[in-house]
């Protein structure tokens, strides 16, 4: 042990030289450069170039650690002590090469490594831009598309009121279910930047899983019929009749599966199912699955066929149906998987958590036929809304119901004093109007000291569908919020709620 | 009439100090990373007028991203900085300002150049564009690999150091 360390030390090899002031070499041995008597130490290696200035006008000793005197590390590398006398230097030079080589091999491990993760880092941050990107320009697009679209329902609504020849009421009906397409996909669409931005919220509430599944029966068994397939869905008597989740994002996932299913079955059978695979106090886990017996998928797709838009062009026609059901399962906490085989057909499944309520509840059961009950009483209603088409379809069609009478304001600044003078049972408001925003408005009339006009409710229209944007509505003092596009009934149903 | 004048090139790892230096004195380059250590010294002469050259000796120092943390015995008696930045990392220029301040506190009152490398690598304008918007000035922008630019800033310090010379 000692005799190795003897050795490491005697491999230190040190060489003395001593200069004049200018550097001309006095003495020297010759242990590590080949160094002359008489020579400018300046000549032999750029270091010691203008020696004298570099010390000049610094103390007697200067240390420099770490000096490769060679090409490379491995010829030489050492450390240069410089001591400063009276009229001469005196320079001592260790050879330090393997020390500082162990030194070299780790530095360049540890740059290299911290370079990559830098670099990995920077990727990351590219394709993160990227995708929000991507998700501001689809969620603004969209946005955009919704106004002519709620217009296009509204007045086609109205026109399947009026009179009209068998033709006419054909070629309405292509109309609606092109709307109703259209609108759909579009909410597709929204769906998926707002899941990718981390925008959609759940919502959960307790619903009725029986009649859930007999609603996608209905809708199924018709459509695989048109196709000449059967549909099927076999349940579990075990399950809660009543579970407490996001009852439309559910739906939106069986129906994408499901729309998918047939879509690409020719022949055969589409089964939904759903087992229990758990029941604790008051959770239950469930096993869905959407089998069919379609074209199935190659191996080298089943990656790709979840993600979003970019696949759009490669899998022709798949749309975003999958990718909306792999964010909104991972939303609720659960992953699609997939088992396929071409030619034979593919297996859709999933287990998702779900919460059930102890004792059966109420729940209101919401009665389309109600609508048409023809009211007595008429109500007035403030429409403040400066875009003409959406004026001109909201007019109508509340006019059309027969129980309002509508008064039109489509400046903000306008609104205050029709209030005043008028009284109105209702305002429907649009949230974006020019001069002041329909939320800045709302906080002015709840803020207002005469009971009847504080109190008027106020729904609000909008095409913004953040959450948190629609929340912060509500907070101004808004009553209900209707996002474009809506449907007329949707918006009367809520005038009526809040006018009881 | 032949002077000398140190300068020192310094600045994060990898940013091309030692490709920058390489290009200028044996205008060659490799794509290979070799880490430097502590500082290899190397001398070029550079004619700065007909009649007039200087030796620039020129050393190459170990990267840091800690300036504050470079021994100040290699910075002895120097008469210009070059401090390189690559334009590919932000990591190696978003703290420029501090870097600079540590810098001008350690070597004071020399002539000091500020080098974002790598030009090839990315589209000139908007790298300009980023540097810009980050308030980052710069007086060169190089490329080690292509040679762009990489001679008019050595000489460009040569010049300005034989003028500093003759004022004094
Ligand atoms: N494309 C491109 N690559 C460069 C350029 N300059 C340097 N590189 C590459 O960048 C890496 C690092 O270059 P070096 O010159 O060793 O960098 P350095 O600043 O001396 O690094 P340290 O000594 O560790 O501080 C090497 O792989 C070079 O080939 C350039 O102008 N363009
Ligand atoms: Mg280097």
């Amino acid at each position: 042990m000692l005799n190795k360390f003897k050795e490491e030390f005697k491999k230190h090899k040190l060489q003395f030289i001593s200069t004049d002031l200018n550097g001309i070499v006095l003495e020297t041995d010759q242990t590590l450069l080949p160094i002359e008597k008489n020579v400018d130490i300046g000549t032999i290696h750029p270091f010691f170039f203008n020696l004298s200035e570099v010390l000049n006008i610094e103390q007697e000793k200067a240390v420099f650690h770490c000096i490769q005197l060679g090409e490379t590390v491995e010829e030489l590398t050492v450390d240069i002590e410089i001591y400063r006398k009276e009229d001469h230097f005196l320079i001592v030079i260790e050879n330090l090469t393997e020390h500082y080589l162990n030194y070299q091999s780790l530095a360049q491990s540890r740059n290299e490594t911290s370079i990559d993760s830098e670099l990995v880092l920077l990727k990351n941050l590219e394709l993160q831009e990227r995708e929000r990107f991507k998700n501001e320009f689809i969620q603004n697009f969209s946005h955009e598309l919704r106004n002519p679209l709620t217009n296009i329902i509204a007045l086609t609504n109205i026109l399947q009121r009026s009179r009209l020849t068998e033709e006419q009421e054909g070629i309405l009906d292509v109309l609606k279910n092109a709307t109703s397409d259209l609108k759909l996909m579009l909410e597709d669409i929204l769906s998926i930047a707002m899941i990718a931005k981390g925008k959609l919220a759940l919502n959960p509430s307790v619903f009725n899983f029986e009649q859930f599944l007999e609603f996608l029966r209905l809708t199924y068994t018709a459509r695989a019929k048109e196709k000449g397939l059967d549909f099927s869905i076999s349940t579990d008597s075990a399950i809660p009749n009543y579970l407490e989740g996001d009852r439309l994002r559910l739906l939106q996932v069986l129906t994408n599966l499901c729309d998918n299913a047939i879509k690409y079955t020719e022949k055969g059978n589409v089964k939904l199912q759903v087992k229990l695979n758990q029941k604790r106090a008051n959770t239950v886990s469930l096993r869905f699955s959407v089998q069919d017996t379609g074209l199935g998928i190659s191996t080298e797709n089943l990656d790709r066929i979840f993600e979003s838009f970019e696949q759009l062009g490669r899998t022709e026609g798949a749309g975003l149906g999958l990718a909306i059901v792999k964010g909104l399962l991972q939303l609720m906490g659960s992953t699609i998987a997939i088992e396929s085989t071409v030619e034979e057909g593919s297996h859709f499944y999933f287990d998702l958590k779900l919460n059930f309520p102890l004792h059966v509840p109420e729940i209101p059961n919401i009665d389309n036929a109600r609508l048409k009950t023809v009211r007595k009483e008429k109500y007035s209603v403030l429409l403040v809304e400066d875009n003409e088409q959406v004026q001109t379809s909201l007019f109508k069609s509340l006019i059309e119901s027969g129980e309002f009478f509508i008064d039109v304001v489509s400046d903000g600044a306008l609104v205050m004093q029709e209030i005043i003078d008028s009284g109105y049972d209702i305002i429907l408001m649009d949230v974006n109007l020019p001069n002041i925003k329909g939320d800045q408005l709302t906080k002015v009339i709840r803020s207002f000291p005469f009971k009847n006009i504080k109190n008027i409710p106020i729904v609000g229209i909008t095409a913004n569908s953040f959450e948190e944007q629609l929340r912060a509505y509500k907070k101004a003092g808004m009553n209900a919020v209707l996002t474009k596009p809506f449907d007329e009934l949707e918006l009367i149903k809520t005038m009526r709620r809040l006018l009881k | 009439m032949n002077i000398s004048k140190k300068i020192v090139v310094l600045g994060h790892f990898g940013v091309g100090k030692t490709s920058l230096i390489r290009r200028f004195v044996e205008n060659s380059f490799s794509n290979d990373y070799r880490v430097s250590i502590g500082v290899h010294i190397l001398k070029k002469k550079v004619e700065v007028s007909v009649d007039e050259t200087v030796s620039l000796i020129i050393w190459d120092l170990e990267g840091t991203d800690n300036i504050a943390a470079i021994r100040q015995s290699y910075l002895l008696g120097t008469h210009g900085v070059i401090y390189v930045f690559d334009v590919t990392r932000p990591i190696t220029f978003q703290a420029i300002e501090e870097d600079l301040t540590a810098l001008k506190s350690k070597v004071r009152n020399v002539p000091m150049k500020v080098v974002g490398n790598k030009l090839d690598m990315v589209v000139e304008e908007e790298v300009k564009k980023v540097l810009l918007e980050n308030k980052i000035s710069f007086d060169y922008l190089t490329s080690a690999k292509t040679g762009d630019k990489v001679n008019d800033l050595f000489e460009q310090l040569a010049k300005m150091l034989t003028l500093d010379a003759k004022q004094i």
